[in-house]
């Protein structure tokens, strides 16, 4: 690959107990793209995650952010680095409004901070729920709070953990619409998704985990027709 | 309408009302003070970050015999004696704060609770130093009026401490911490260090509240300053009304000091049945406690 990778996962190992979440896997993640983490359920996507952004401890091999190594960072430094990402279950927080969950999350300088704030939530189109609490938004809304709220603290690389689910069309439409211009502005992008019309539309790069272990990557065109992977989610 | 339009008025009225109120009456207040100034400590880690702290009158009980001991065996005035009761407070909340703080849930309360009864037994066996279980007496006590003034400040203190972080960004990440952890260090914020610079706040006020206390009540013992009843009443009248919140505490302490002066001392036998009864009340129908209700439903801001 002739690009610059801006994260290296190498030969990434993670058990639980007698479990091998993470088998030996190496990701190389090329800068300014959007990139699609597939497989099975229980293959190790978002453990995978979760090891990225110093949430999960390694038991082998090693992380590289630009270059330098954040295995072994705790998860709020990890996120200071400039690796920002969702949750597959929604974790905003409920008792704080809509305004005060993006505030809460930068150190900006506070007027900056508003600023921002008011942007994304209008780039979202959900000014007008600012001052609600975040624990009465509708499912859909939150999700769309939780991705601005990545956003707030401007990360160069951005971790999705199934963005896609249980959001209508519209909605959907929008946040693709919304990584593509990320994309544009020069972010990395990651996500991990089930909807095959999502990561075949928007991914440039598909990569296969199965028990744990990379079983392909490249193109969406070619994972698609490739053996191992209609055989992991098929069956033979 | 801006802080300083409240915090004036208020302090005027406080400051005139010795002049008028009997003897009786200000040592009411000074009660009163100082549970205000308590559940707001309480608040500070526990209502904003979610962390329950059953041991708090541990920093309590430190001021108190901080206090005695430097105005027995040193000489120093009560004044100083009382402030300096924050120092050892506060060097007692780092030290059981650093490694405890990483507990979650029930583990941390069961911690803070064995801390309260260490500190206890420590200073029921030091017996040279801090007299054993029969306590250290200070001179007693000529005028209360100053203790009235210093316990009001300390309350004054602790409500506007609180509404100064809770309408920063500060108290804002302290409230995510509460809502949910895990998310807000994903997103950038040393909760960690968040959560000790609250605990050190919250264990500071019941020091110097207690020095001053010390002072005032002219005695101090184990029993007296280190009791689990004063945590719980922290506790409670932080949620009656409204953990969380600037004025929660100071509503919960206010209005269950005149109901313990008003109701409860005429039934002195069913004192203790009726806080238990009142705590499950609260616990099981007001959760959130009066201004968390309120804010609910009329969507407060967070000043109040």
């Amino acid at each position: 690959m002739p690009e610059a990778s801006i994260l290296e996962i190498k030969d990434v190992v993670k058990r639980f107990g007698g479990i091998t979440a993470v088998n030996h896997c190496s990701l190389s993640i090329g800068a300014g793209k959007i990139h699609g983490l597939i497989g099975p359920n229980g293959s190790g996507k978002t453990t995978l995650f979760n090891c990225i952004t110093g949430l999960e401890r390694l038991q082998g091999g090693e992380i590289r952010f630009k270059g330098e190594r954040i295995d072994g960072l705790k998860p709020y430094q990890v996120a200071r680095r400039g690796i920002g990402r969702t949750f597959q279950i929604i974790r905003v927080f409920p008792q704080l409004t809509t305004f005060e969950n993006l505030l809460a999350v930068t150190t900006d300088p506070i007027e900056v901070a508003r600023k921002r704030a008011e942007e994304l939530l209008s780039f979202v189109t959900l000014t007008r729920l600012k001052d609600e609490y975040a624990g009465n938004l509708s499912y859909g809304q939150q999700k769309l709070l939780e991705f601005i709220r990545v956003l707030m603290t401007d990360p160069e690389l951005i971790l999705l953990d199934e963005p896609a689910a249980g959001v209508n069309r519209t909605l959907l439409n929008e946040l693709l619409t919304a990584m593509t211009r990320l994309r544009d502005a020069g972010k990395t992008i990651l996500i991990v998704e089930h909807d095959m019309k999502v990561v075949m539309g928007l991914c440039e790069a598909v990569y296969v985990l199965d028990y744990g272990e990379k079983i392909a990557e490249g193109p969406p065109s070619v994972i698609r027709s490739n053996e191992r992977v209609i055989e992991a989610y098929f069956g033979r | 309408m801006r802080p300083v339009t409240v915090v004036v008025p208020i302090v005027a009225v406080l400051a005139l009302l010795p002049a008028i109120l009997s003897g009786y009456h200000i040592s009411f207040m000074i009660q009163m003070f100082m549970w205000v100034a308590l559940a707001g400590s309480w608040n500070l880690i526990s209502g904003l970050t979610g962390y329950v702290s059953f041991g708090h009158v541990a920093f309590f009980g430190v001021g108190t015999y901080t206090a005695a001991l430097l105005i027995t065996k040193a000489g120093w005035h009560w004044l100083a004696a009382g402030l300096a009761g924050c120092i050892p407070a506060m060097l007692l909340a780092l030290v059981i704060g650093y490694p405890c703080l990483r507990l979650k849930g029930p583990y941390f309360a069961i911690s803070m609770l064995g801390l309260n009864e260490v500190v206890r037994a420590l200073v029921s066996y030091f017996e040279g130093f801090t007299g054993g279980g029969s306590g250290i007496s200070l001179p007693p006590i000529v005028a209360i009026v100053p203790v009235y003034y210093a316990m009001a400040a300390a309350a004054i203190v602790v409500t506007v401490v609180t509404y100064l972080i809770i309408t920063s960004r500060f108290g804002l990440r302290l409230l995510a911490i509460r809502e949910d952890e895990l998310a807000a260090d994903a997103m950038g914020i040393n909760t960690a260090a968040y959560k000790l610079y609250a605990f050190l706040l919250s264990a500071a006020f019941p020091g110097i509240v207690g020095g001053f206390y010390a002072w005032y009540a002219s005695h101090v013992e184990p029993m007296s300053v280190f009791p689990l009843i004063t945590t719980i009443t922290m506790i409670i009248m932080c949620l009656f009304g409204g953990s969380g919140t600037v004025l929660g505490p100071v509503l919960g302490a206010v209005l269950l000091s005149i109901m313990q002066e008003l109701v409860w001392a005429r039934f002195l036998w069913v004192h203790q049945a009726l806080l238990g009864a009142l705590i499950v009340a609260v616990v099981l129908l007001m959760p959130r406690g009066i201004l968390g209700i309120l804010r609910h439903h009329f969507r407060l801001p967070r000043a109040i």
